[in-house]
């Protein structure tokens, strides 16, 4: 039994990991007062062009390089629509989550014969982490992961650190309260944005490249299936502040795990149609727990506002 | 950046605008050929009605605003000043009519925001050094730890001012800064003023009281439409000519009476027993108020801003619900009735807010004239709206309340502050309000728009409207009310009738001191 407690943790890191890099990111620019909606896009971009790197490298580390590249790439062009062109951030997103389907689709088709199915021969294994992993039950848990959890759980103190304790924090969050009076004392309002879309791009890009190089071995436009927007659910529950948001993504973690988990222990001839109702629980933890925890809570005050200088 | 010093600069010309152009989108020309230089060490006052220009001239020098046409010259050095951080980093420092602080941050973050240091580590403790080094000469003793939207008004300006001395300026420019000051603030705020001189800052005090600019200022520069009329000091001129340069005509000088009959007809139009009310974080700010609004009367609330006026308003208008107690208008008790009652009940609404409370920026000012009765007739059948007559109503309200707008269909957003308001005054008295509450009725307003909303309530005083005024301005209360309320934490102080009025009395009540 404790076996499988302890294997049930270890899930919940992993499903956790995508939706927290990709939540922290959002976290940060949502600091800024932009609302990347575009964020489920991003993250299909991430895993795309991690997926086609690393089959036709054989190196998965090129893979995450690449994923982050297709992140940065599209989390900025829509930075150039919200920012530049000063188009809505909404209906930018739309675009984005389009055209980033779209690209995938295109391209995927492009570079595949029709009928095969492409596969990466071997996923991202766990590395253990000297020593630590040798402890008892945390060991097992915490320091025997992918390099994504990792990634995941270092970028918790680093987004924190980022947004409450440096200049260029102080920036973000007056940004975001309000883009115009930031402006008024000397913030480069433009300036602070793409940076924030910039880190945005790599964690969502990060995140992206779980799904191909650790999670599954294929690509498929479904890969996703939805956590961006779950990640936008998360950063709202976690009260744009990262501790938050850790606690968010464990929630929505847990609940697909626990599906997964469940899905495992039941064999039978139902087995299937249950795994496949139980599959649906993050989604509606994803509603329960607004419904619950989205209340009261306050973003930035200029959260998806339009800012000009004039 | 910088070109030679042109040959007609003298040393002590600290800042020289030449030529300065600004002309809106809508045509507006905002500012036209303005050249202005200020000196090293003076208190210079820009002095002009509404819409006169000062204010998109600050604008400009603040980098806020690129203009059309013109120079700017800081210590000589021709500068182009596209941005507010070129500003910063040139010694101008600029407290806007509107403050630039972010409410959610502390005063220590709202200050290191501003400041120029370099690195990546946020190291507030060197700037509350900073801080608190200056703070002293401010004599402004609070936690800067505070987050910037628990402080009242006064307070705001001080760290405004704080944060413009923390960012090493030495030409400070003030956009209408006593606006938002008691009588008793403002002396000290000139005491500041002085000092900061003394100290070699120059200081550009942009205002619309004329008072104001001959007691503190060196030099007074009088704008009207856009254009620089003259440069004078204090010493050759007088309060009658500046207020003649200001307007630019003769104003009708006729001025308001003051009548106090005292009919025995006087009934109870609107009685507030025992009323407590809750602010937004929960605390109490109205403290078990009671008083009697009778009609044909102005009954004043004077106070400094956020001692519960704004509660008891709320609570008034039916947008907030009281805690306890009774408001009784002509018998009914209206507690927790919705506005849309009180409205039929006869009673107007003139808010502090304008913008966000009194109209709907982006409809046309016809349709904000008949926003608290689309549903009566002739305006609309229940389902469909009747254009003509909305335009015809619209059209006379412009007339009748001299709204300069080109047409109904003009968007709100587009008209002057002063016009803005002259619609919302022309919609409340549209309906034959028995009650009016005023709230800041003439903040920000010029002399004419003034003088016009003040004749308006004695008009309906006459006509035996009972009107609440609740004003920061003590003058305006002293000038138009039977009786005054001073209202200091929550709580009534004390009533003066009209032979007991005592300026020092009522302003020291306004700050907590009791007197006897």
């Amino acid at each position: 039994m404790i076996e499988l407690i302890i294997s049930l943790i270890s899930i919940t890191l992993q499903t956790s990991a995508p939706l927290l890099l990709a939540s922290i990111g959002e976290c940060i620019v949502e600091r800024g007062g932009i609302l990347n909606l575009g964020i489920e896009g991003a993250m299909l971009i991430g895993a795309f062009t991690g997926f086609i790197s690393a089959y036709f490298t054989k190196n998965l580390l090129i893979g995450i390089l690449a994923s982050i590249i297709g992140g940065i790439a599209i989390v900025l062009f829509f930075g150039f629509l919200v920012i530049e062109m000063n188009l809505d951030q909404v209906i930018s997103a739309l675009a984005i989550n389009l055209l980033s389907y779209g690209i995938c689709i295109y391209f995927f088709r492009i570079i595949f014969s029709q009928g095969s199915l492409p596969y990466i021969s071997e996923l991202l294994s766990p590395i253990p982490i000297p020593i630590l992993s040798e402890i008892p039950i945390i060991g097992m848990i915490l320091f025997n992961q992918t390099i994504f959890v990792y990634i995941a759980l270092i970028s918790i103190p680093i987004a924190y650190y980022l947004i409450f304790k440096t200049r260029y924090g102080l920036s973000l969050r007056a940004t975001g309260e309000n883009p115009s009076i930031a402006y008024r004392l000397g913030v480069n309002v433009s300036k602070v944005r793409y940076i924030a879309l910039i880190i945005e791009g790599i964690f969502v890009g990060i995140a992206g490249g779980t799904f191909c190089l650790s999670m599954f071995n294929v690509f498929d436009v479904r890969i996703t299936a939805a956590k961006g927007f779950m990640a936008v659910s998360i950063v709202i529950l976690g009260r744009w502040n990262p501790i938050g948001v850790f606690g968010g993504a464990l929630l929505f973690g847990f609940a697909e795990a626990l599906s997964l988990w469940i899905g495992t222990l039941i064999i039978g001839p139902i087995s299937a149609s249950i795994s496949q109702l139980l599959s649906i629980l993050p989604y509606v933890v994803t509603i329960i727990a607004l419904l619950i925890g989205g209340r009261k809570a306050k973003g930035p005050a200029s959260l998806g506002a339009p800012f000009s200088r004039e | 950046m910088s070109s030679q010093i042109p040959s007609f600069f003298s040393n002590d010309i600290v800042l020289h605008v030449e030529g300065i152009r600004k002309v809106y989108p809508n045509g507006v020309i905002a500012n036209d050929n303005v050249t202005l230089s200020v000196l090293k060490g003076e208190i210079h006052a820009i002095l002009g009605e509404n819409g006169a220009g000062k204010t998109t001239l600050v604008n400009i020098i603040a980098g806020c605003i690129k203009p059309d046409a013109g120079e700017i010259y800081v210590n000589g050095k021709k500068v182009k000043i596209d941005n507010p951080r070129t500003a910063i980093k040139l010694g101008i420092g600029v407290v806007h009519q509107h403050f630039i602080l972010i409410p959610t941050l502390t005063v220590i973050e709202n200050i290191a925001l501003s400041l120029n240091n370099s690195g990546f580590r946020l190291n507030l403790s060197k700037v509350k050094e900073r801080i608190i080094q200056l703070s002293n000469l401010l004599n402004l003793k609070i936690d800067f730890n505070t987050k910037v939207e628990e402080l009242p008004v006064g307070l705001k300006q001080k760290v405004e001012i704080l944060r413009v001395l923390c960012q090493n300026a030495n030409i400070l420019i003030l956009d209408e800064p006593t606006s938002v000051l008691t009588p008793i603030e403002v002396e000290e705020f000139f005491r500041i003023l002085r000092n900061l001189k003394e100290k070699g800052c120059s200081i550009i005090l942009i205002t619309h009281k004329v008072k104001e600019a001959l007691s503190i200022s060196d030099r007074i520069t009088i704008m009207r439409k856009g254009r620089i009329i003259k440069t004078l000091t204090p010493k050759e001129t007088n309060e009658e000519e500046l207020s003649l340069l200001i307007i630019g005509e003769k104003q009708n000088s006729e001025s308001i009476s003051f009548t106090n009959e005292n009919n025995n007809t006087k009934k109870i139009l609107l009685s507030v027993n025992n009323l407590n009310v809750r602010g937004d974080r929960g605390e109490l700010s109205v403290k078990n108020v009671s008083f009697s609004l009778y009609s044909g009367e102005i009954l004043g609330i004077a106070g400094i801003a956020g001692n519960g006026q704004k509660e008891l308003v709320e609570a008034l208008t039916g947008l907030r619900k009281p805690e306890s107690g009774t408001i009784i208008i002509m018998d009914e008790n209206v507690v927790n009735k919705k506005p849309k009652f009180l409205i039929k009940k006869g009673m107007a609404y003139i808010p502090e807010d304008r913008i966000g409370r009194g109209v709907v920026l982006t409809m046309s000012l016809a349709e904000n004239a008949i926003l608290k009765r689309f549903e009566e007739s002739p305006f609309s059948n229940k389902t469909i709206m009747n254009k003509n007559s909305i335009m015809n109503y619209a059209h006379e309200l412009i007339k009748k309340f001299g709204i300069i707008a080109p047409n109904p269909n003009i968007e709100v957003s587009n008209l002057s502050g002063g016009n803005i308001q002259r619609l919302i005054v022309a919609r409340e008295l549209s309906y034959n309000a028995k009650i009016l509450i005023a709230e800041n009725p003439t903040a920000g307003l010029d002399v004419r728009a003034t003088d016009f909303t003040h004749r308006i309530f004695l008009d309906l005083k006459s006509k035996g409207v009972g009107i609440l005024l609740i004003s920061a301005d003590l003058d305006e209360l002293l000038k138009l009310s039977d009786r005054i309320l001073v209202m200091y934490n929550g709580k009534i102080m004390k009533e003066f009738n009209r032979n007991e009025y005592d300026i020092y009395k009522i302003a020291k009540l306004m700050l907590g001191i009791e007197v006897n």
